[in-house]
């Protein structure tokens, strides 16, 4: 693998690969910070069994959605790279709802 | 074995592409099926949980939800770890790179333990693989969700050998670049099972 | 003209000279030309096999009960007295079916070529992770190495049908077979891993990797294909993975998925299955369209007609053919609202296809039409992929499909499609891109041969099961000969077992041909065909890192018979436009 390393390394010297070089670090930290206190909260809201299920199930999700899009923004650097990394991060995304939602159908 | 010593395209670039180097877009373009993998898996649960003609467990009646809120953040904080060990070779922290990387490996091992631990749990309660659909998916989808994290493990031990010996100074930061992207992958991938399985 | 035009700022590639050993060279390879071949033979070999099965499958279709010629080999839990038992056939039907798809057209069309190619027909040295490549070929072949000794292990080979439909693929209690079905399945998912590998590698070269130049509408129509056959590999594969698993646990560690009786759900195999099932369909042909697009302008000498619309109709393909799945399921039961919607996402299909078909008619339209081996394969895949394509709009419908469910008539079209697409297709490539990849021709008379003999054999084989399977005769049915409605039509079966011998014993031809001109063969000028793709610009077989010179592209993928180009009929990708010579010189 290194020898093709090297290889891309030359041949791309110069193009629009300054991105990750320059970007300066997010606050890891902080980030960390509202990750562990979503979990949290994820945890106390279950333990409130006066309120409807169905409101307990949608904070579930916004709470684990916004924690996975923080790890995928800031961590995995989404937020800092062009935008086609993105689009190709989240391709895959509408055939899994799609294979989901159809099969769920059966059950209507 | 391709080792061109020399500008390979006569001085030109190639095209753009995606404008980030390649094993950086190999990993993406991998972790787009491992999508798709876990949306087999998870997938199934959802489905066979609506299908289910029997009751569904209760959060916390069969799991333990505090231990494995424990365990989330566990994983959740390898994952600062890794990004920590990635941001300390970019910027030529030599020190922080080996720590790091090494924090990482083992606070991923430690995950692990703990999973192993569950499991030893449940199924001397008599709560296996075979205890009707909740089982079966409990056990599918947190197991091949350990074995990705397993994986992880092994390549972060090489990484911190590698880091050891120096194989991430000098600005070579692109091997722990895209081993990140694995392992904020897996990480996240447990954010959605933790809610949907253990929450839910 | 000279053939490559020098590029006079370019810095040649180093000569790269190792000394190393076989092993190293040939067979833990990791140079992209080296894996394609090495991804030829193991393909052709599981032809063989999966054309092996079919013959004993024939034979005990067109005489059923007669013992079989060299009989006596098999075991007596095969064929006691070489009468070949019930059991035994239906492993057959499956693993026929599952070494075809998966292991012979699967690797035929992405192996071989997807390896071969891409590099070359982009202008890269090599793919982007050549070690990568080289894993996926290593774990390609102990997958096919399970598949195939699972005949041996006791209960024999799978027995559920290529498809394995849960519960009786779920249950060794319903189907006799535990170790065989677990083989099956540990054998797909090494292909899967190995599959999704491949396809990681395919599309992060085709995305990054391209020469100068060589821009996203300069593509030729085959990196297209393949790309885009990627992607449904990427994204399908693991897909399959999963619901494999999970059948494997339903087998051996006790779980409930696929039990009815445990509160587990039959129909969820059959739909993660055909989620992945359909664009595996998609896997296996457009690369075949690739190819055909690509030889019939070559063998025209035009360039292909409707390039963008050609990419336009892949890329179309590609996306409907994620969301068509349940066509495979209107008998299985599932809610009816899916039916119509699978239906008509089905007929729009026909759509791209058509303009695909047309595409490729208005390229050979008026074209210098030269009848070589390639471009004889490529005209027959237009023809019997159309009877293919047609019969596939019948069962899109979903009351016809009702009808012919699960009959000859769908062994017809997966057979017009499969053989008469991808495979003639595929013989088509093999016979164009041979001299690149062993540097001499094929035998061009024996190759004319070949094609006519399996033209004919290929139709008397597989044309009489749209009859049979309209009269009702069902698929996988060990003997078809007690049924009174279907007794009349016995005699189809001979005609189309004698013609599937004969077609078998075509097979011949060409592997004397293939084996014979790889080593006694004309030596091959390093473009034949007068081609314009950059493959052609090197020499043949190209060397380890491909190219004396860096390619830089400035021309269109199939530009044949250019109006500015007076010397010749072809304009390579890679010329010069101020060297080439402007018209009225």
């Amino acid at each position: 693998m290194e020898s093709t390393e090297t290889l891309h390394e030359t041949a791309r010297a110069g193009t629009a690969e300054a991105h990750t070089g320059n970007h300066a670090h997010p606050r890891y930290l902080l980030v960390w910070l509202w990750l562990a206190v979503l979990t949290a909260a994820e945890v106390s809201v279950v333990a409130f069994t006066a309120l409807p299920k169905s409101w307990v199930v949608t904070a579930l999700l916004i709470m684990a959605i916004w924690k996975a899009l923080l790890v995928a923004l800031y961590f995995m650097h989404l937020r800092f790279e062009p935008p086609r990394v993105a689009v190709l991060a989240a391709s895959p995304l509408p055939l899994a709802v799609l294979l989901v939602m159809v099969v769920l159908q059966e059950y209507r | 074995m391709e080792a061109h010593a020399m500008p390979y395209y006569g001085g030109r670039t190639p095209e753009k592409g995606m404008a980030v180097y390649t094993q950086k877009v190999g990993m993406w373009v991998f972790l787009c099926s491992e999508v798709m993998f876990f949306t087999g898996l998870i997938g199934s649960y959802i489905i066979l949980r609506f299908g289910a003609s029997e009751a569904w467990p209760q959060p916390g009646e069969i799991l333990n939800i505090p231990v494995t809120a424990v365990n989330t953040f566990i994983l959740i904080c390898s994952s600062v770890t890794m990004v920590k060990a990635f941001a300390a070779s970019e910027m030529g922290d030599k020190r922080g790179t080996r720590l790091y990387t090494l924090a990482t490996a083992v606070i991923g091992a430690t995950f692990l333990g703990v999973q192993v631990y569950e499991y030893h749990h449940l199924l001397s309660h008599e709560f296996g693989p075979w205890s009707g659909l909740y089982g079966s998916t409990f056990y599918t989808m947190t197991g091949f969700h350990g074995f990705h994290v397993f994986c992880g493990v092994l390549c972060m031990t090489w990484a911190t050998v590698k880091a050891f010996r120096g194989g991430y100074d000098g600005g070579n930061y692109r091997g722990l670049e895209v081993l990140g992207l694995y392992w904020h992958f897996v990480d996240l991938v447990w954010i959605i099972l933790f809610t949907i399985v253990y929450l839910i | 003209m000279a053939t490559i035009v020098a590029e006079p700022t370019g810095i040649p590639v180093v000569e790269e000279q190792h000394e190393m050993s076989f092993i190293r060279r040939y067979v833990f390879s990791s140079d992209h030309k080296v894996i394609g071949i090495q991804f030829l033979f193991l393909s052709l070999f599981f032809l063989l096999m999966g054309g092996l099965l079919a013959m004993l499958m024939r034979w005990q279709l067109a005489w059923p009960g007669r013992p079989m010629p060299f009989g006596g080999l098999f075991p007596e839990t095969m064929a006691p007295d070489g009468i070949m038992l019930p059991e035994f056939y239906i492993s057959l039907v499956t693993m026929h079916g599952t070494i075809m798809v998966f292991f012979a057209i699967m690797l035929l069309l992405v192996g071989v070529f997807a390896n071969y190619l891409i590099p070359l027909q982009i202008g890269a040295p090599d793919m982007a992770f050549p070690r990568l490549n080289m894993l996926s070929f290593w774990t390609a072949v102990p997958a096919g190495l399970i598949a195939l000794s699972s005949f041996v292990v006791e209960g024999g080979a799978a027995g559920a049908g290529w498809t394995s439909y849960a519960p009786l693929s779920a249950r060794p209690d319903l189907s006799g077979v535990s170790l065989g079905q677990q083989m099956w399945i540990v054998s797909l998912v090494l292909l899967g891993l190995s599959s999704i590998l491949g396809s990681t590698n395919y599309i992060t070269t085709v995305i990054n990797m391209r020469a100068p130049g060589m821009t996203w509408t300069r593509m030729p129509l085959t990196v297209w294909a393949l790309f885009i056959t990627a992607i449904l590999g990427l994204l399908a594969m693991p897909v399959l993975s999963g619901a494999l698993i999970m059948l494997l646990f339903d087998q051996t560690i006790g779980t409930h998925f696929f039990l009815p009786e445990s509160g587990g759900q039959p129909l969820l195999w059959q739909h993660l299955f055909w989620f992945f099932g359909h664009p595996e369909v998609y896997i296996l042909i457009l690369p075949a369209m690739g190819f055909v697009s690509e030889i019939l302008a070559s063998g025209s000498r035009k360039p292909v007609f409707g390039y963008k619309a050609m990419v336009g109709a892949i890329v179309a393909i590609a996306f409907l053919g994620f969301i068509v799945w349940g066509h495979h399921m209107f008998q299985s039961g599932m809610n009816p609202l899916l039916g119509t919607s699978f239906m008509v996402s089905t007929l729009v299909i026909a759509v791209p296809s058509a303009i695909k078909t047309f595409n490729w008619m208005g390229t050979m339209w008026r074209g210098n039409l030269h009848f070589h081996t390639p471009m004889l394969f490529a005209v027959g895949f237009v023809m019997l992929f159309v009877i293919g394509g047609l019969s596939g709009i019948f069962m899109a419908s979903a009351p016809f499909d009702i009808f012919i469910h699960d009959t000859y008539f769908i062994v017809a079209h997966i057979h017009y499609v499969l053989f008469g697409g991808a495979l003639f297709a595929i013989f088509a490539a093999i016979y164009y891109w041979f001299p690149k990849m062993f540097g001499r021709m094929m035998n061009e008379r024996w190759g004319k041969i070949h094609f006519a003999l399996t033209f004919i054999f290929f139709n008397l084989a597989f044309f009489p099961m749209h009859t049979q399977g309209l009269a009702g005769m069902m698929r996988r049915l060990y003997d078809t000969s007690g049924y009174t409605h279907t007794a009349d039509l016995q005699w189809t079966h001979l005609l189309i077992t004698i013609s599937a011998f004969a077609l078998f014993a075509t097979g011949a031809i060409f592997a004397i041909n293939f084996f014979g001109s790889m080593f006694r063969g004309e030596k091959a000028p390093p473009n034949p065909w007068n081609a314009t793709s950059l493959e052609w610009q090197t020499p043949s077989p190209p060397k380890h890192g491909n190219w004396e010179q860096a390619p830089v592209v400035y021309h269109g993928p199939h530009e044949y018979s250019h109006p500015d180009v007076t010397d010749k009929d072809w304009l390579a990708q890679n010329e010069r436009p101020d060297i080439v010579s402007p018209a009225g010189h």
